[in-house]
């Protein structure tokens, strides 16, 4: 809770700093604000804090990691994005501001106890983006992703309610503890329950992006700026999967014969939709939200095995796939890729040999090859699912196949010897966010050795 | 674990050294590299087994830190950390040497090979049998022939996909076993149907690697558009790495599988034998020929290996490490060919013994080595494989046996159109000092070898024996 209110409040400082137009300023402020709040999260539960009692927000072990993460995700975009707000100064403040109250959604998805706080949570986190999204006013596809998001994304909160107002009607709470004792009791209104639990499973998938909900991302992934892309891949996406998971799999587990199925079908046309989607595009934000598609089915497996791992195994994947998608942006923003084409990353690898590993080590994160962290994070979801959904743990492995062989185009394409003139610089700001997003690739595996 | 970590810091001290130093940098720390293996090997008893490390607590998963060897993984150790040498040695005039990602890369993939024979665990096996994957991809798509895209791709693909139905044989034992540890993975008991289909994951990654009879399709193209190099760490190393995992991983951890699957695979190595060595005869392009070459002979090892008795394992070691200096030596004639002359067809060349008479005697040497002629390591090697599946099966025997006189015919004829005839070139530069080195280390190698095979036998028995799980009778 303090971490959240100390992130809303640097978001209105950033907010009113912006006005100075001296984006280096608001870089300070923001990363400071971050610091504090990793710095609160992390002794989370051993100072005494002044909303102890507050229930609506309780943070356990995993959950912790996870909001931690998602704050580190923020500072790594928002640091990493430094040169694109400083060409365009006179939205920065506007940026910093909705990223940071985007980012206290996410924590409140991440943490919430109650589907009241839920719902906060998912309109603070979706709001703000719907905003930055259309943020490039005078770009046609930024406006068109804007109103494309905003109105999907409405239809989906507008079902979420519903859900949730079927699911008050059967059980008669909102604390998803009473929910589950209700459930477990078998005390509820049968039809209601499931048709609710239903239209939040849709909702969920519409907000996860993953099929058959996922015909937003592609559009909406490339009309934003980078950074919103960034921030929507990772910090989004990381809160959602975390919420459909304390949603579904702790206080719906009992009624895992009911929307498993669903899931089920959900997850195995994710897998392969979306690599196979991607293997045609020519714009690089669009295969990313393709791939990404598929990177949310794999990330699904968390939900299909009850046991205790199967959060860490989530954690692992998404420490990968985040600064795997991380890097890959950033060194789009940094080839200053207007166009959005993959033929621009023809040859930077071969010409910034830094650049080169940073889109290896990435794409072949991606890819789930070993030692990186990629693979140690499908590895463990696969893992957890062997037991009960072996089927899908091989269309699983079939899939990534079919991604290795997307990604393997990718890295020969940035490999591949180019003898044009044209140049690469990287600045400072992006060497260091391509650092950490290195060291998260390369070392994220050793999560499994804690 | 000095074995392991020397590679990996030669690899980056390669990354970081001014590139004028890599050749001589690179060929001192392969030669250190072979000292530290030859160090193991002076300290070690057979009979017993050395630890390298060893995690007191499973990580989660099962997952463990071990590393070690026994004298069937310590013979692997020794040709991997003899070969690289080898290959840095015939590389020395050519302009690969003193490239220094070539040298890093050629480190990092003997870091994977020797993580591959030292794992103890099986994700980590599986890990930096992964991992090999990585340098020889990079040195096949930057120093290959251009326009190889195609070609890499059907290599990494097929070879992934092979991993990946290897990934899932062990995540089924390791759910079984609760842990990955080498041991508690052979302590599992599965049915016999459970064991086949475990089986049948391992063994298309180890069919694809090898590679057996209807997955060896990317091979020959990859051989041909990669350089010396990449092609000779592809045969000389990486496909025994399969063989390896047969022996060490495979049969041990589903051997109640075995009874099954013997048949089909014993098969498939047969038609190996006969259809490798009869599209070798038909070949115009030399290297294609060698490769083809390589599918029969591996056909022959993989065959002995499934059958799975103490006596054919020791000649299918025996033939693997005759197999690897073979190779070599195939490959660095066929480069010398292909370099000196612009073609490596068969047509084209002619005559060239009489103009490089030493190319000629020791091209000869290594390819009688081939035809495995009594003396050389092979003719024991192939002996004994060839003896073995007689006892299994007279036609396997009758079929393995065509691989003697097959491989005759397409060496000699190698040998003779592209040496002898009519000369098609007027001059053609001999052999340099490092080349003549690499031919004379080799023969002299695989002379000893086939003299004193039954040093190598006795050394790796008790290893076998313990994989065979037959009890030492004296």
């Amino acid at each position: 809770m303090d971490a959240l209110i100390v992130i809303f409040i640097t978001g209105l400082i950033g907010l009113f700093t912006g006005l100075l137009k001296k984006p280096t300023l608001n870089l300070i402020i923001t990363l400071c604000g971050l610091a504090v709040a990793f710095a609160l999260q992390l002794n989370y539960g051993f100072y005494k804090s002044p909303f102890a009692n507050y229930q609506v927000l309780e943070f356990n072990v995993p959950q912790l990691y996870f909001s931690l993460l998602a704050i580190l995700f923020t500072a790594v975009i928002v640091v990493g994005g430094f040169g694109y707000f400083k060409r365009d100064a006179s939205h920065t403040g506007d940026y910093y501001g909705l990223l940071l109250f985007s980012l206290c959604g996410a924590i409140c998805l991440i943490g919430f106890t109650d589907l009241f706080m839920f719902f906060l949570g998912l309109e603070i986190l979706s709001i703000p983006i719907y905003v930055m999204v259309g943020i490039k006013k005078q770009d046609v596809l930024s406006a068109e992703a804007s109103i494309k998001y905003f109105f999907t994304g409405a239809f989906a909160t507008a079902i979420l309610l519903f859900g949730i107002a079927l699911l008050y009607g059967a059980t008669g709470s909102f604390n998803l503890n009473e929910i589950r004792t209700v459930i477990q009791s078998g005390e509820y209104h049968t039809s209601y329950l499931l048709i609710g639990m239903l239209f939040m499973l849709g909702a969920f998938l519409f907000k996860v992006g993953a099929v058959p909900f996922h015909f937003w991302g592609p559009d909406v992934y490339q009309g934003a700026p980078e950074i919103v892309t960034a921030f929507m891949a990772t910090v989004v996406k990381l809160a959602a999967l975390v919420a459909f998971y304390t949603l579904f799999n702790i206080t719906f587990q009992e009624l895992g014969y009911f929307w498993i199925g669903a899931l089920y079908f959900a997850i195995a046309l994710s897998l392969f939709l979306g690599y196979l989607g991607a293997l045609k595009q020519t714009k690089f934000k669009r295969l990313l939200a393709y791939s990404s598609i598929s990177n949310t089915g794999y990330a699904l497996f968390a939900l299909l095995s009850t046991s205790h791992s199967s959060l860490a195994s989530l954690l692992i994947f998404l420490v990968g796939y985040g600064f795997s998608t991380i890097a890959l942006l950033t060194i789009s923003m940094a080839i200053s890729n207007e166009d959005d084409e993959i033929a621009a990353f023809k040859g930077i690898g071969y010409k910034h040999p830094f650049i080169g590993f940073i889109m290896l080590i990435s794409l072949l994160s991606l890819a789930g090859i070993p030692p990186l962290t990629g693979f140690f994070g499908k590895f463990s979801l696969l893992m957890n699912a062997y037991n009960n959904h072996l089927w899908l743990v091989i269309l699983a492995l079939i899939s990534s196949a079919i991604g290795a062989f997307l990604y393997l185009r990718l890295i020969v394409l940035s490999l591949t010897k180019d003898e044009s003139d044209k140049s690469i610089a990287l600045n400072l700001w992006q060497y260091l966010v391509l650092s950490i997003c290195a060291i998260g690739i390369l070392g994220g595996g050793f999560i499994l050795a804690i | 674990m000095e074995l392991l970590i020397l590679p990996l810091i030669l690899g980056l001290v390669m990354l970081i050294l001014p590139s004028g130093w890599c050749k001589l940098v690179g060929g001192l720390g392969s030669l250190a590299s072979l000292g530290i293996a030859s160090y193991h090997l002076m300290g070690f008893d057979p009979l017993t087994q050395v630890v390298m490390s060893s995690s007191i607590d499973k990580m989660a998963f099962g997952l463990t830190l071990n590393f070690g060897y026994d004298s069937l993984g310590l013979v692997m150790i020794m040709l991997t950390n003899a070969i690289i040498p080898l290959i840095l040695l015939s590389n020395w005039n050519r302009e690969l040497a003193g490239n220094k990602l070539f040298t890093a890369l050629v480190f990092f993939m003997q870091l994977g090979l020797l993580g591959v024979f030292t794992a103890q665990d099986g994700i980590m096996f599986y890990i930096f049998w992964e991992f090999t994957l990585l340098p020889i991809f990079l040195i096949l798509y930057w120093f290959g022939a251009k326009e190889n895209n195609k070609v890499l791709f059907k290599f990494f693909i097929y070879t992934l996909v092979g991993s990946l139905a290897m990934l899932l044989s062990f995540i089924a034992l390791g759910i079984n076993a609760q842990s990955f540890a080498y041991q508690d993975l052979v302590n599992v008991q599965l049915s016999q149907k459970m064991a086949c289909w475990v089986m049948s994951g391992f063994l298309l990654a180890f069919a694809i690697k090898i590679p057996l009879f209807p997955f060896h399709t990317w091979q020959p193209a990859t051989y041909t558009s990669s350089p010396m190099a990449g092609t000779m760490l592809l045969s000389a190393l990486m496909l025994k790495m399969a063989l390896y995992g047969m022996m060490k991983w495979m049969l041990p951890l589903t051997s109640e599988g075995i009874e099954v699957m013997k048949w089909p695979v014993i098969i498939l190595g047969a038609i190996g034998i006969v259809y490798g060595a009869v599209i070798a005869i038909k070949q115009n392009d030399i290297k294609t020929l060698f490769a083809f070459a390589s599918i029969s002979h591996l056909g022959l090892i993989a065959a002995g290996i499934m059958v799975f008795n103490t006596a054919a394992w020791s000649g299918a070691i025996i033939q693997i490490i005759n197999h690897s200096l073979i190779s070599i030596g195939l490959f660095l004639a066929a480069d010398i060919l292909e370099k000196r002359t612009g073609t490596r067809k068969l047509d084209e060349l002619g005559g060239i013994a009489k103009i490089a008479p030493r190319f000629g005697f020791w091209f000869a040497a290594i390819v009688f080595a081939a035809l495995s002629i009594p003396f050389s390591a092979g003719f024991i090697g192939e002996f004994i494989l060839i003896k073995e599946l007689f006892s299994f099966h007279v036609l396997i025997g009758i079929l393995a046996v065509s691989s003697l006189i097959l491989g005759a015919v397409y060496m000699l004829r190698s040998y003779q159109l592209s040496m002898f005839g009519p000369p098609k070139l007027t001059s053609f530069q001999d052999l340099t000092w490092n080349e003549t080195a690499v031919f004379v280390v080799l023969s002299i190698s695989i002379l000893i070898i086939g003299l004193f095979s039954t040093y190598i036998i006795d050394y790796t028995a008790p290893a076998i024996r313990v994989l065979t799980a037959i009890t030492p009778t004296n």
